[in-house]
């Protein structure tokens, strides 16, 4: 048996529900902040992931960013080195979809690998009067940025660990591959 | 006095006392079996530490690491009883040959009794790093 540990960066527009996300997942569904809260500082939650049919487990340290610009300036530092990404958007808010090009960039910018495992989340699907973000394009846009794509409804407690699994999971398959990796060197 | 080869090698009563990564398909003990085939595996973020604990020693003139992913390297001995106060010793930035495992010696001058020799990986490439063998 294994244990591994992955930094996961949480990151998005400001009340897109990043939080409410990780406090659901955290408490396996149990705990749904009903009043908002505005993060000013950067938490890390740490969670941990069985890895099916592989004895392996997965802690994620979650990241939970704030998503103000001037609260975001100020926490910008403690991104360095992420092994995962968590891109979170609304899916009634156009702007807070456009604005994930921008996430994107500034985590990318923070690790030297070439290739970080990571998710894109449209989150409210509840709110589908209002949708203004398709199911398709941002299917689209995720995977032309090689993420892989989930809807959320963290009020309905909708696919709401969905999003983490995938990112433990590729992660543990990162892993995998650099072991035999290794194993070829020797 | 005993060839420098032997010190870190579990046969030669050398032990592992601390790794910050576990994985029991590739243990931090592997570091020490002498076995060329077997590797420790850090299990993603960095530093990682690992301490190795010799069987009594007077004199270190080389340590000799193997490694893959590791980029930024330092050491650190101890010579009290129990694996504490640690001192600096030397740092290494290393060279990352992508496709083999990377042979670095450092050339250190250890006098007294250095008992605990205290290796920190504190960056690495890709979150996980390998370490075949210390001598």
């Amino acid at each position: 048996m294994g244990k591994l540990s992955a930094k996961c960066i949480v990151a998005g527009d400001s009340t897109v529900g990043k939080s409410t996300l990780i406090q659901l997942f955290r408490s396996d569904g149990s705990h749904f902040p009903k009043n908002y809260s505005l993060t000013t500082t950067m938490d890390v939650i740490t969670k941990t992931v069985q890895i099916p049919d592989s004895g392996d487990i997965v802690e994620l340290f979650l990241c939970d960013s704030p998503g103000k610009a001037m609260f975001y300036e100020m926490t910008e530092g403690l991104w360095d080195q992420p092994g995962a990404l968590c891109l979170v958007f609304d899916v009634t808010s156009e702007t807070s979809f456009s604005n994930c090009g921008r996430w994107l960039q500034r985590i990318k910018s923070k690790t030297t690998s070439p290739y970080l495992p990571g998710v894109l989340v449209g989150n409210k699907t509840d709110l589908s009067g209002r949708r203004a973000v398709e199911k398709i394009q941002a299917e689209e846009w995720a995977a032309s940025h090689g993420l892989e794509y989930f809807e959320t409804s963290a009020k309905e407690l909708e696919n709401f660990d969905q999003p983490f699994r995938a990112l433990a999971k590729s992660f543990h398959r990162l892993y995998q591959e650099r072991v035999e990796n290794f194993k070829s060197l020797l | 006095m005993t060839r420098a080869g032997d010190l870190c090698l579990s046969s030669a009563g050398a032990r592992v006392s601390l790794a910050t990564s576990s994985d029991d398909r590739h243990p931090a003990e592997c570091i020490i079996d002498g076995n060329p085939e077997t590797f420790w595996t850090t299990t993603g973020m960095f530093p990682q530490e690992f301490i190795i604990s010799l069987n009594g020693l007077q004199k270190i003139g080389k340590i000799i690491i193997e490694s893959s992913s590791v980029r930024s390297l330092k050491i650190y001995t101890s010579a009290t009883k129990e694996p504490t106060d640690f001192e600096p010793c030397t740092d290494r930035e290393l060279e990352h040959v992508e496709g083999q495992f990377h042979t670095e010696e450092i050339t250190v001058s250890i006098t007294g009794r250095p008992i605990d020799l205290h290796f920190s990986i504190l960056q690495g490439l890709l979150w996980f790093a390998g370490i075949g063998a210390t001598m």
